[in-house]
């Protein structure tokens, strides 16, 4: 890290006997007070460190370009951005597609549509899959978030990313994914071929909605943090853990289908360990991203 | 003393109460007791019984201190008596008595005399010392009274006379008398030395000592007085005694206590340098001597003769029957150990006659000083005197003495004597008388004169007048009466001792010589009264004695009591002694140590002087040392000194010559600039110089082509010369503005070069600044590019939003159209044909206004969108989007005009055709409103544009039929909507592609 002489020596120890992030608030703190951001420090910091709640939607937005890296321009872009956000929720109302009563992550949809040209003729019109990922993604992101405005941009920006960025990475995860179960367990990947079911894994679910929907909040959050940060590796890992951890389960299950409806509602109890474990995997496997800084 | 009431015979009992009570009163309270005296005796009456009784008595006795010192209240003290015991009250008064018998000298009395006769021990010669030893053992032993403390002394040594008052004051009295005796003083010094002889033959024979005793008497002058006192006792006791003269040696023994206490007395006398008390007393005595005789004389003569014969035979001889045998026994003792230890003091009798026996026969040895020879004198005198009357009594005496030794004997002799003289004068007068006489023509004669000097040295004159008188009177009496009153000085005491002995003697006497039943015989024939009375008498005189025994008795006691309390005096001072000793053996150890600890010291300090001396020459050593050194540091310092200033010195030469090399320095910089400068314009001056030698050789050249010239001239004209010269001139000018031109060129070369390193500098610092500028410049970029981002994102959204309206808005007129084309259907075509001219302008114009919204507001889809070309066109002319789509737009617009262009010929009649939908509120308003304008267009363009809006109308028809999926559509609409389609497809698509070029 760049303000290794300010961070206290005691972290090193820290890091050993077990405690992580004690110090990374702190540094994180010190990396925000920069007048302007550098977003690949804050990506390395994100990718390599949970991020402290507190300013995690503050790096997000910094990462994802909602906000500019300068702080003096923070509000006069959030000024835009609300500007904008009331300006197309005007137009939707006035063309009808929202009114009082639309959900949010409706209004979240029809406005991301408008914005990116796909606003269907009717509303009526049915929702095409990209949509249902959207809707699952922003559903899960206005429980993160309060402010509907910041949860618009955040929902919008976090898709737009995903198509853009990792829209080719997203692709080959399903590959990615049995490579890792190989490595990781081969019997279960043995199984789930046998079973047939490596095809029909809610591959959807995992890599297109982030897992949104799938995971808790809390849990979803930090995998959202490797995520945002331009790792999308962390999603296959996941879904590796979910795998070895529900391993019992699904060797017990044999038909496909009934493998992929108990991914896709698994248990919520132990999801923070899940993503604790799949870190920890994604790290190992990966290398410690701390490399590349 | 009412002589009629009492009988004579307890006279002399009564007499010595009467003077021990004189003395305890006159001790004790003297002056309450001489003024009682003095106011009793000052009547007449009394006066005789004074002279009588109590003159006598008074001879006794020393003044006492207190009448000086003391008063009558400080007497009646009681305190004064507390603090002593009555033994001690006893010697206070015995302090006072002169009577031998009675007095002490412990204290102050005899302190004087002892301390000269100690002192003069010494410086004796060793005959005369030896003779004082001598005397004091021989009188120890010769006179009776000392004989209980001298033997006592003897032992002791020196003690005796400390311990002993009695012995003590006969001792020293000798003592004394040889010291101050003015015999002494003037030479006169005459020892008897016949006394010794006389003792020996007094003790032997009873006769012989008379004569000897005289005649030694006569030899030694000192006995004048006490003679005739001790010839008077001797005349007046045979008289008193009628017991016949038997047993001399006896009797001659007996006496000597009377006669010794006597001689000491009159041996005073003579001595006239003694101190004055002696001599008073001597001078009292001497007129008792004179006086009492005849008073006494007086009471004697009455009744003597009787009843002392009587007294002593009766009393003693039953009585001391018993105590003889005691004192016998204690005679024993006491001759055993004669000479060693004559302890008992009260055994005196037994121990006088033995001594007086040994004391006689040293006498004959010794008996060298004078003392000794009155001493000694005086004893066979007083046995001169006794012989005869008291031969009878002397062994009861023995025996009797024992108890009232000291009181008894000298109380008695006075009373025997006087009762000797006035009853017997005759029996004493023969022998006697004679002597004395002789002894006093002696006196008279030889001695006085030898001593007068003295007594006008020693004495007042008064005193001396008053001792002549007296020896006249002496020597007169003594003729005439010899033995009248010698006796006078004696204690009452005394003569009651020598009553009782001699009736002791004669009782043992008569007692030895008669049977037991011719005793009764005996009293009569001795006393010749009546035996009754006798009886009655001598019991009444018994009883008597045994009070006096009594208060002998408690006297001894209290004697006794002294006694211990001396002895315990003596083994205090004993132990006080031997401690002493053991201090004086420590004091000599301790000096022993002293004197080696001295020595000691000695070495040490001589070791000590000897460090001292190494220790001063190694401090002299170093002294010289320091001193060498401190010379040498201070000449160090004074060359350092002087090296430091010629430091300083070359220190300020150095900065001087380096001052002046800086100056020097400076002057080489500046010549070095000067010889730049010089060799610079030397440089030039050597250009110029070239240039010189160049113009020099021009002007050879010149001159010899001006000679040529000249001569020439010379030829023509002379006078060439000035203009060389003004051409010189001109050259010099020349060279001078060159050469400033060079120093200026030079000089803005430097001022150039300067500048261009300013200017380098300045370039540098805006290099920098540029660097920072563009830095900044970068940062307000990004920041500038995130806010573009920004608006351009919302830049975008708005054209969405706008597209959005777009599509609304066509979908809108769309069916608007749509379902007004259903209804021109229904109308006619020349109708329709204008109102569809008519809608379309409405239309135009309604959606610039905004009535859009309206329409939507009312019936969105029932409505058909009747003109939609128009509207698009305008929509696309007004509507709010920015410029940089305008081309786009002005070619969709465009695209649009030219379908619209060549819609009107058929729209006009389609709008005109349209008009049933103006029967609306809406359609009614627009018609009104632009029913001029569309009249003049339609008067304008007349039939061209009916035909276009006709081929336009059966289009647009078909589109909203399609859009709002009215499924019941005529024949002709499924290749309207496609082409519909195709169209707003083709507007999408284009609209897209030409997003994406830009």
């Amino acid at each position: 890290m760049a303000d290794d002489s300010q961070r206290n020596f005691r972290s090193v120890y820290y890091e050993k006997v077990g405690f992580r992030g004690v110090e990374e608030k702190k540094s994180l703190e010190i990396l925000l007070k920069d007048d302007r951001l550098d977003i690949e420090k804050l990506c390395t910091f994100s990718q390599r460190f949970p991020l402290p709640s507190m300013y995690r939607i503050l790096v997000w937005k910094v990462l994802l370009g909602i906000i500019p890296p300068h702080h003096e321009s923070h509000a006069l872009v959030m000024k835009y951005r609300k500007e904008q956000y009331w300006d197309i929720h005007h137009a939707l109302r006035v063309i009808r597609f929202i009114n009082d009563s639309t959900p949010q992550v409706d209004v979240f949809l029809r406005m991301h549509q408008l914005e990116s040209g796909k606003l269907p003729r009717n509303v009526a019109f049915p929702l095409e899959p990209e949509d249902e990922v959207f809707l699952a993604i922003a559903k899960a992101m206005e429980e993160m978030v309060e402010d509907p405005i910041e949860c618009y941009w955040l929902v919008s920006c976090f898709v737009n990313q995903l198509n853009s960025k990792h829209k080719d990475s997203l692709q080959q995860l399903p590959k990615i994914l049995e490579q890792y179960l190989n490595i990781e367990d081969n019997r279960l990947l043995m199984h789930l071929k046998a079973c047939a079911a490596m095809s029909k894994l809610p591959y959807d679910l995992w890599f297109k909605k982030c897992f949104a929907g799938c995971l808790p909040e809390s849990s979803l959050q930090r995998v959202w943090d490797k995520v945002i940060s331009g790792s999308c590796k962390i999603l296959v890992f996941v879904a590796v853990e979910i795998l070895l951890t529900f391993k019992m389960k699904i060797i017990a299950l044999n038909s496909a289908e009934k493998i992929t409806q108990f991914l896709e509602n698994i248990p919520q109890d132990n999801t923070d360990a899940i993503v604790s474990k799949a870190v920890d995997l994604w790290r190992t496997h990966c290398g410690t991203p701390a490399h590349s800084v | 003393m009412s002589q009629g009431h009492v009988a004579e015979i307890y006279l002399v009992h009564l007499h010595a109460s009467v003077y021990s009570l004189f003395h305890r009163l006159y001790g004790m309270y003297p002056c309450n007791f001489v003024s009682f005296l003095r106011s009793h005796y000052s009547m007449k009456e009394n006066l005789e019984t004074f002279e009588e009784v109590v003159k006598p008595m008074m001879e006794h006795v020393r003044i006492h201190p207190e009448l000086v010192t003391g008063s009558k209240d400080h007497e009646l003290d009681p305190r004064r008596w507390k603090r002593l015991e009555t033994h001690d009250v006893v010697i206070e008064c015995a302090k006072i008595s002169l009577d031998p018998a009675e007095a002490s000298y412990e204290d102050g009395y005899y302190s004087v005399s002892r301390k000269l006769c100690t002192s003069l021990k010494h410086h004796q010669t060793d005959p005369s010392a030896s003779s004082y030893i001598d005397t004091q053992s021989s009188y120890g032993t010769s006179t009776p009274y000392s004989t209980p403390r001298l033997t006592l002394s003897q032992m002791p040594g020196q003690l005796p006379q400390i311990l002993s008052p009695q012995s003590t004051r006969l001792s020293t009295e000798p003592q004394q008398v040889t010291i101050w005796s003015p015999s002494a003083v003037c030479g006169m010094t005459t020892p008897p030395t016949s006394p010794g002889v006389v003792p020996s033959e007094s003790s032997q024979s009873a006769s012989q000592p008379y004569s000897k005793a005289f005649g030694t008497s006569g030899t030694c002058c000192s006995l004048e007085l006490g003679l005739p006192g001790g010839k008077g006792t001797p005349l007046g006791t045979p008289a008193t005694s009628p017991p016949p003269p038997c047993t001399s040696d006896d009797f001659v023994h007996v006496s000597l206590p009377s006669a010794a206490a006597t001689p000491p007395k009159k041996e005073d006398k003579p001595d006239s340098g003694r101190p004055l008390l002696y001599r008073q007393q001597n001078v009292i005595n001497s007129d008792k001597s004179l006086d009492i005789p005849s008073s006494k004389s007086s009471v004697t003569l009455s009744d003597l003769p009787e009843f002392l014969g009587g007294l002593s035979f009766e009393d003693s001889a039953e009585k001391d029957r018993e105590e003889d045998a005691i004192s016998k026994e204690i005679s024993e003792i006491t001759t055993d150990a004669e000479h060693m230890v004559p302890r008992g003091g009260f055994d005196s009798p037994f121990y006088r006659t033995n001594e007086s026996l040994s004391g006689s026969q040293k006498k004959t040895h010794s008996a060298a000083s004078s003392v000794q020879g009155h001493s000694q004198t005086s004893e066979p005198l007083t046995s001169l005197d006794k012989p005869g009357p008291e031969g009878a009594r002397e062994t009861p005496k023995q025996t009797f003495t024992p108890i009232d030794k000291p009181c008894g004997g000298p109380g008695e002799s006075p009373a025997g004597n006087r009762e000797g003289t006035s009853g017997e004068p005759s029996i004493l007068t023969p022998s006697p008388c004679k002597v004395p006489a002789q002894r006093r023509v002696v006196f008279g004669s030889g001695q006085p004169p030898l001593y007068e000097h003295l007594f006008e040295v020693a004495l007042p004159k008064t005193a001396y007048l008053f001792v002549g008188k007296k020896t006249e009177e002496l020597l007169k009496k003594a003729k005439g009466t010899q033995d009248e009153d010698c006796m006078s000085s004696t204690s009452p005491v005394e003569v009651l001792d020598r009553l009782i002995q001699q009736g002791a003697d004669a009782h043992t006497k008569e007692l030895n010589k008669l049977s037991l039943p011719s005793k009764s015989a005996d009293w009569t024939h001795f006393g010749g009264s009546p035996p009754s009375d006798e009886i009655h008498t001598l019991r009444n005189q018994l009883l008597l004695l045994h009070n006096q025994l009594l208060y002998e008795r408690f006297k001894r006691q209290q004697h006794a009591l002294r006694n211990r309390r001396l002895l315990r005096k003596v083994i205090k001072a004993t132990a006080l002694e031997e401690h002493n000793a053991a201090m004086k053996d420590q004091l000599k150890l301790q000096e022993k140590e002293i004197q080696a600890l001295k020595l000691s010291l000695q070495k040490e300090q001589a070791r000590y002087h000897q460090f001292q001396e190494e220790h001063d020459n190694i401090v002299a050593q170093l002294h010289s040392q320091i001193r060498q050194l401190q010379h040498d540091r201070e000449e160090f310092y004074n060359q350092s000194q002087e090296l430091q200033t010629k430091l300083e010195d070359c220190r300020n030469m150095i900065a001087d010559l380096r001052l002046e090399l800086k100056k020097a320095n400076n002057k080489v910089c500046h010549t070095e600039l000067l010889l730049s400068q010089v060799s610079q314009k030397l440089s030039n001056s050597e250009s110029v110089q070239q240039q010189m030698e160049f113009l020099n050789r021009q002007l050879l050249v010149l001159g010899e082509v001006n000679e040529l010239y000249l001569e020439q001239l010379q030829h023509k004209h002379t006078d060439t010369t000035k203009e060389v010269e003004m051409l010189h001139a001109a050259f010099r000018k020349e060279l001078e503005k060159a050469k400033s031109c060079v120093q200026q060129q030079s000089q803005k070369l430097d001022a150039s070069q300067k500048r261009i390193a300013e200017l380098e500098s300045q370039l540098a610092k805006k290099d920098h600044l540029f660097l920072e500028q563009k830095k900044y410049l970068e940062d307000v970029k990004i920041q500038a590019r995130g806010q573009l981002q920004a608006v351009e994102s919302r830049y975008k959204a708005q054209k969405r939003i706008t597209q959005a309206f777009e599509l609304e808005i066509l979908d809108l007129f769309g069916r608007l159209e749509k379902s007004s084309l259903l209804k021109k259907l229904e109308d006619d075509k020349t109708e329709a044909a204008e109102a569809a001219e008519e809608s379309r302008l409405d239309c135009g114009n309604e959606d610039t206004a905004g009535h859009s919204e309206e329409t939507m507001g009312r019936n969105g889809e029932t409505k058909p969108p009747s003109t939609r070309g128009s509207s698009s066109s305008k929509g696309g002319s007004s509507s709010e989007l920015s410029t940089p789509e305008k081309p786009q737009n002005q070619r969709l617009s465009s695209r649009w005009d030219t379908s619209v262009l060549l819609e009107p010929s058929s729209t006009v009649p389609l709008t005109v055709g349209s008009l049933p939908s103006s029967k609306s509120f809406l359609g009614m308003k627009a018609r009104e409103l632009f029913r001029n304008k569309s009249e003049s267009q339609c008067d304008e363009e007349g039939v061209t544009i009916n035909r276009l809006s006709d081929a336009l109308k059966t289009e647009l028809c078909k589109d909203p039929s399609m859009e709002s999926k009215a499924p019941p559509s005529p024949d002709n609409l499924s290749p309207k909507l496609q082409e519909s389609s195709v169209g707003q497809l083709h507007i999408m698509d284009y609209n897209e592609t030409h997003h994406d070029h830009s």
